[in-house]
């Protein structure tokens, strides 16, 4: 696995560049090697040929020297061999290997190593050897026996001279008169292999220089346009999809970057595609939210004059209050004046009629403030309209309204607020309808002759913690089952009977203290009544007032 | 012949005001604030009429109504009220009221109301 891996991770050039080099050493020092010891063999086979046939005709014409143990006809045979190099050494002995004639140098402290081609010692006499001296040189020793042919007495009588023909064999003994021996110099032939060696080896290496040379072009004519290749991809991957492949080129690389810069266009066409198709959808998603927040606001709109509506009764009492003032004074007024006989009358009672009058103006006022009340609660506001806003008078005018709704139903309310309440940024008809659902739903839980509790407090700023400004309405009522509690700010959740709620009164308070950066929190045991506490942050941290009062802190 | 006494019970001034006003040369008026007054003062004496609101706070006017006709049965009772339905209405009549005003009422209506109460 490791040798695998180290081989994947070797570059192109060497992968490719080992094998086929090593492969082409190795077949060249085979393949020459070989064809060397061909040679060799060759050269040393035709030397011992040649030196054998030589050495039988020198045998055959010394026999009437060694006979005569004539030194001189023996030194002028030999003096034949000593125009070849490749003789060192040539003798002639006679039959007790007494040296009759020599040329060269004997060899001495020579071992005669192996024999040569043909058997070292046949029947003839004939002994080939190849040796080796002491300083490494090479020869061959060739030795022939010089024989003589002597009548065989026993049968015909006839001169010793005479032809080789097989006819006289029978007739004839051969006898050894002596032996003729010849040491051939191999070194002119070892020179030629050596030079032959030397010539294959310096082959060898233009070989493999041209070899390494042409596959550098081969690996980096592949691996050029494949770094191209890699690098664009490189560039199509970070997503720059301008780029090209340039390569002017017909074999499989060629078209290989043709694909390529296809794909990349493709690549190029289909992102756009993408891009058109996401413009179309950041626009469509513009429309829907803008079409969403249109709906939500009309949803807190309608909500907000359904509580209007359930608040109609507060309303009435609240307006009936001043107007029964207005209309009484002023009828009585009228009365009055109507009655009167004299001026003097009129005078006596003016500061009645001022009282009057003021009472009336101070009344319509009222009524005023009563109707800008509900105008503000009822105008449908976006949340970007914040202002500073003092929860307590929130909490002030939404129980003007929802009081007499308590009333009604026997339901006592009772307020603890906060005196130094920071004032918070937010909306106050949002919040007024916040207070007014969660009030009234509140009084819907609540049986009669409970009570509800709507309590302000301030919890000051603590490290990154801004401070809150938390509302709690405490009832008594039939409190919300544990399923339901996960359920209860969901849109259109209700338990009210059909017709009774809308089921978004919470959803929508939901939404706008979300909006305020707030929460709703509910702790509800069943049977037991319900806390729902509005928690709003105080944006502008005001310095926290030494005198917060404890007590109303504790309440809870 | 003595004036006849009038215990007017609302939580609003401007109301309260008026009906003195309105009914102070003809009767001997008294007035409370809120239902707990109301009825302390029902206590002390008897009134020939009451005129009280529903919704007034800590004890409502329902209360002083049942109060009234308990201790003292000969009291006309007249409720007026800012918001009425038909519950309030038929409540109040059932615990005893004469009549049943809603706010704002002409002086017409007052006086009318307090006549029948007489005769009744």
């Amino acid at each position: 696995m490791t040798l695998l891996k180290f081989v994947n991770g070797l570059k192109l050039r060497t992968k490719f560049g080992i094998p086929i080099s090593v492969l082409l050493v190795t077949s060249i020092v085979v393949i020459t090697s070989y064809l060397i010891d061909r040679q060799a063999d060759g050269y040393r086979r035709e030397l011992e040929t040649s030196g054998e046939t030589m050495i039988a005709i020198l045998a055959n014409n010394a026999e009437s020297g060694v006979i005569f143990e004539s030194t001189y006809e023996l030194d002028e045979i030999l003096q034949l061999l000593s125009q070849f190099e490749v003789v060192e050494y040539a003798c002639i002995t006679n039959k007790e290997d007494i040296i009759l004639s020599e040329i060269g140098q004997a060899l001495k402290g020579y071992e005669q190593t192996k024999p040569l081609y043909h058997d070292a010692s046949d029947d003839e006499g004939h002994h080939d050897f190849f040796i080796r001296n002491e300083y490494g040189q090479e020869f061959i020793e060739l030795s022939n026996p010089i024989v003589t042919r002597i009548q065989n007495l026993g049968r015909e009588n006839l001169g010793i001279t005479g032809g080789l023909d097989n006819s006289f064999k029978q007739s004839y003994v051969t006898e050894e008169i002596g032996r003729i021996k010849l040491v051939l110099n191999l070194e002119t032939v070892n020179q030629s292999i050596a030079e032959s060696r030397r010539t294959a080896i310096l082959i060898a290496v233009v070989v493999l220089l041209i070899t390494i040379i042409m596959l550098t072009f081969f690996v980096r004519f592949i691996t050029k346009p494949v770094k191209m290749l890699v690098d664009i991809t490189d560039q199509v991957s970070r997503g720059d999809l301008t780029q090209k492949v340039e390569l002017d080129q017909n074999d499989e690389i060629g078209h290989l970057a043709r694909t390529f810069n296809r794909m990349i266009e493709s690549l190029k066409h289909s992102r756009d595609e993408i891009e058109e198709y996401n413009r179309n959808l950041e626009q469509k998603i513009v429309e829907r939210t803008l079409e969403l927040e249109e709906i939500q606001a009309q949803l807190v709109q309608s909500e907000k004059l359904s509580a209007i509506g359930q608040l109609a009764a507060g309303v009435a009492h609240e307006l009936n209050n001043p107007l029964g003032g207005i209309l009484g004074y002023a009828q009585f007024a009228l009365e009055k004046l109507s009655k009167s006989q004299e001026a003097e009358e009129v005078v006596r009672d003016k500061e009645k009629y001022i009282r009057y009058l003021t009472d009336i103006e101070v009344q319509a006022r009222r009524c005023k403030t009563i109707v800008q009340n509900l105008l503000r609660f009822s105008r449908s506001s976006k949340t970007t309209d914040f202002s500073d806003v003092d929860i307590n008078q929130v909490i002030g005018d939404t129980i003007t309204f929802v009081e007499h709704q308590l009333h009604m139903n026997q339901i006592q309310l009772k307020m603890e607020l906060h005196k130094n309440l920071p004032t918070i940024q937010g909306d106050t008809g949002q919040l007024q309808q916040v207070l007014t659902n969660l009030i009234l739903n509140a009084m819907h839980a609540s049986p009669p002759d409970t009570e509800i509790q709507v309590i302000s407090r301030f919890s000051p700023a603590l490290g990154e913690f801004g401070g809150t400004v938390e509302i709690l309405i405490i009832d008594q009522g039939s409190g919300i089952s544990h399923e339901n509690v996960k359920k209860i700010f969901e849109p259109f959740f209700t338990t009210k009977q059909v017709g009774k709620g809308t089921g978004l009164g919470l959803s929508v308070s939901y939404g706008i203290v979300k909006d305020h950066g707030g929460e709703i929190k509910v702790e509800s045991k069943p049977g037991e009544g319900s806390t729902f506490i509005v928690i709003l942050p105080v944006q502008k941290p005001q310095p926290a007032s030494d005198n917060v009062s404890n007590e109303l802190q504790t309440k809870n | 012949m003595e004036k006849k006494s009038i215990l007017i019970v609302d939580d609003e001034e401007v109301i309260r005001d008026f009906l003195f006003e309105v009914l102070c040369d003809d009767y001997q008026i008294s007035t409370a604030t809120d239902g707990d007054e109301a009825i302390e003062q029902i206590k002390v004496r008897s009134f020939d009429l009451i005129i009280t609101d529903l919704k007034m706070p800590r004890v409502s006017g329902e209360e002083v109504v049942k109060f009234a006709q308990e201790t003292t049965p000969k009291s006309k009772v007249i409720v007026i009220s800012g918001y009425s339905s038909l519950y309030s209405v038929s409540q109040s009549v059932n615990s005893g009221a004469s009549a049943f005003l809603s706010k704002p009422f002409s002086i017409k209506e007052l006086l009318q109301a307090i006549d029948n109460a007489a005769t009744e």
